[in-house]
Order: structure tokens, then C-alpha cells, then sequence
């Protein structure tokens, strides 16, 4: 038989668990990655109809974009500190407003 | 490799010995397969697996 000659030099009771622990680890790694880069498994584990998760995230993000989207016209506005602080205001169509830190102020304005 | 059928090799097993583990590997392996690919048939058939 074809192969049977490594049981000759390789020890049934360290090959077997080899092999079958290849086997295992192979196959949880390929479903982890299958588990990992879809959404249906966990729709299936959960009971519901499969891709109603991908659904039912896309509608959390549209209850998330209307915000600037409605906004989309308006300008978006860069506040510098007048105080000479390392740190700008951004001010979104929307009104919301993030800050910016820069970490040495002169040198950032010197680049051209 | 030894021609001699009764030697025992360093594992303590003949060539014939050898020759009966390395069946029961190959028919747990087939076993194996066939219960996957039937797992697998059904899931590509019932899930949105491969498109």
C-alpha cells in the first residue's frame, strides 16, 4: 500500500495524533476564516433568515449619514486658534466640529 | 528498505503491521471526506457560500 512504510519509522502513537490534529486545526482555521468574512453563519447561529444581518446593518448606518448629508451644499470650515495653540477647529457641514492637534504649528505652516 | 516481511522496525512494527495501521487511516480518511463533501453539498446548496 501506497505510503504505509512511514508507520516503519514514524510511531503510530505520535503520527496518528499528528495527523489528526492537523486535520483539526486545519479545518477550525479554514471555518474561523469562513466565520470571519461573512455574515449568513452568524445569521444562521442566531435564527435568522440568512443576509438579513448585512440588512439590518445598512440601515443602522442611514439612520447615522442623513446628518451631513442633508448638509451636503454647506461649507465645511477650518477655525485656526488665535491664541497660537498647536490646534485647529474643523466645523462639519452638519455643525458638528472635530478638532485637529498639530504638533509643532510654525514649521507645519512653513511647508509649502 | 529491508526485503525481509518479518523485520521489526525501529517502531516495533512489521511491514505487514504497518501495512494494517496505514488501512485504517486510509479508510478513516475516506469516511471522513465522504461525510464532508456531503456536509459540504448541502451548505453550498442551502447558504449563500461561493456565491
Amino acid at each position: 500500500m501506497n505510503n504505509a512504510k512511514m508507520w516503519l519509522v514514524v510511531k503510530p502513537t505520535v503520527g496518528i495524533p499528528l495527523f489528526l490534529g492537523a486535520v483539526a486545526v486545519g479545518s477550525f482555521a479554514v471555518h474561523v476564516a469562513v466565520l470571519s468574512n461573512t455574515s449568513w453563519v452568524a445569521d444562521f447561529l442566531s435564527g435568522q433568515e440568512l443576509g438579513s444581518g448585512d440588512t439590518a446593518a445598512r440601515a443602522q448606518e442611514q439612520t447615522i449619514l442623513p446628518a451631513s448629508a442633508d448638509a451636503a451644499d454647506l461649507p465645511m470650515y477650518l477655525e485656526a486658534d488665535a491664541a497660537g495653540a498647536e490646534s485647529m477647529r474643523v466645523i462639519l457641514p452638519d455643525g458638528r466640529t472635530a478638532t485637529l492637534v498639530v504638533d509643532d504649528l510654525t514649521s507645519a505652516a512653513l511647508i509649502e | 528498505m529491508s526485503d525481509d516481511p518479518d523485520k521489526v522496525w525501529l517502531t516495533g512494527l512489521t511491514l505487514k503491521e504497518a501495512e494494517e495501521v496505514h488501512s485504517y487511516l486510509i479508510d478513516g480518511t475516506r469516511v471522513f471526506g465522504a461525510i464532508a463533501l456531503l456536509a459540504h453539498v448541502l451548505v453550498a446548496v442551502s447558504t449563500p457560500w461561493l456565491g
